[in-house]
């Protein structure tokens, strides 16, 4: 019986099952973390030459300055904002969760998923702080 | 260095990395919470510091390293040509270092008195 469960699993012209809709994936806490981890760190990669040159900007001049902060303030600036604030807050939670759980803190299922848990809420709380803190 | 020490060095590194980007950036949130938005005079004498610059460097080279080791590994997973995976790879090189010497110039520039 089990050994025709092997077989059947190893014959290739059965379609592999595939479950690439995202809505019908259901991720636990821990996996949702770990995905968002990723995203948020490729994210925060490609602004990184606006970031650097926006930084140069406002160093360079009075009106460099001036002109970085009306940017920031401009509709596409501050939806720039919100996506990068996630994106940082949940980066660094993710990353210290996963720096505990490298020195074995909190590996216990229960627990992992309790601190998945608190990383993925904790950085939409931090996003809803700091759209509530910039109206 | 084999090719294991070298994957080490990397999850070394990431980890390294990793904290200081997090403590520098803590730091400096916790400065503008703490004294407001400043103005550009402020501002620019902040960045202008010796100790600010080097600090404000490292971080740069830090964001480098950790983005480097970060999306090659993405790349790794999702990117199976190899020639296309080499040309992300080179492209995200440049953008990377493009950008540090950006940041490097601009402090160097703001800690030169008389350049605004």
């Amino acid at each position: 019986m089990k050994a025709q469960r092997v077989l059947d699993s190893m014959d290739r012209h059965k379609p592999a099952p595939k479950y690439l809709n995202l809505l019908q994936i259901k991720l636990p806490p821990g996996g949702i973390a770990s995905v968002a981890h990723r995203i948020s760190g490729v994210l925060m990669f490609l602004a990184v030459p606006l970031v650097a040159w926006l930084f140069a900007l406002s160093l360079q001049s009075e009106q460099g300055f001036h002109a970085v902060r009306a940017q920031l303030a401009s509709l596409p600036g501050r939806l720039l904002m919100l996506v990068l604030v996630w994106a940082l807050s949940h980066h660094l939670l993710a990353g210290i969760r996963h720096l505990l759980l490298d020195m074995e803190i909190g590996l216990e299922k229960s627990r992992a998923r309790a601190s998945a848990w608190v990383v993925n809420v904790g950085a939409l709380l931090v996003t809803a702080l700091y759209l509530w803190a910039s109206l | 260095m084999s090719r294991a020490a070298e994957g080490l060095g990397g999850w070394l590194l990431q980890r390294f990395t990793a904290v200081y980007l997090a403590v520098y950036l803590l730091a400096v949130v916790a400065r503008l919470l703490i004294q407001g938005t400043p103005g550009y005079a402020e501002w620019r004498t902040w960045f202008a510091l010796p100790w600010m610059g080097v600090l404000t460097v490292m971080f740069a080279i830090a964001v480098l390293l950790h983005a480097w080791i970060g999306v090659r590994e993405v790349l790794i997973d999702y990117v199976h040509p190899v020639w296309l995976r080499l040309v992300c790879m080179a492209v995200t090189g440049l953008v990377l270092l493009g950008s540090l010497l950006w940041v490097v110039r601009a402090l160097t520039l703001a800690a030169m008195p008389g350049t605004a």
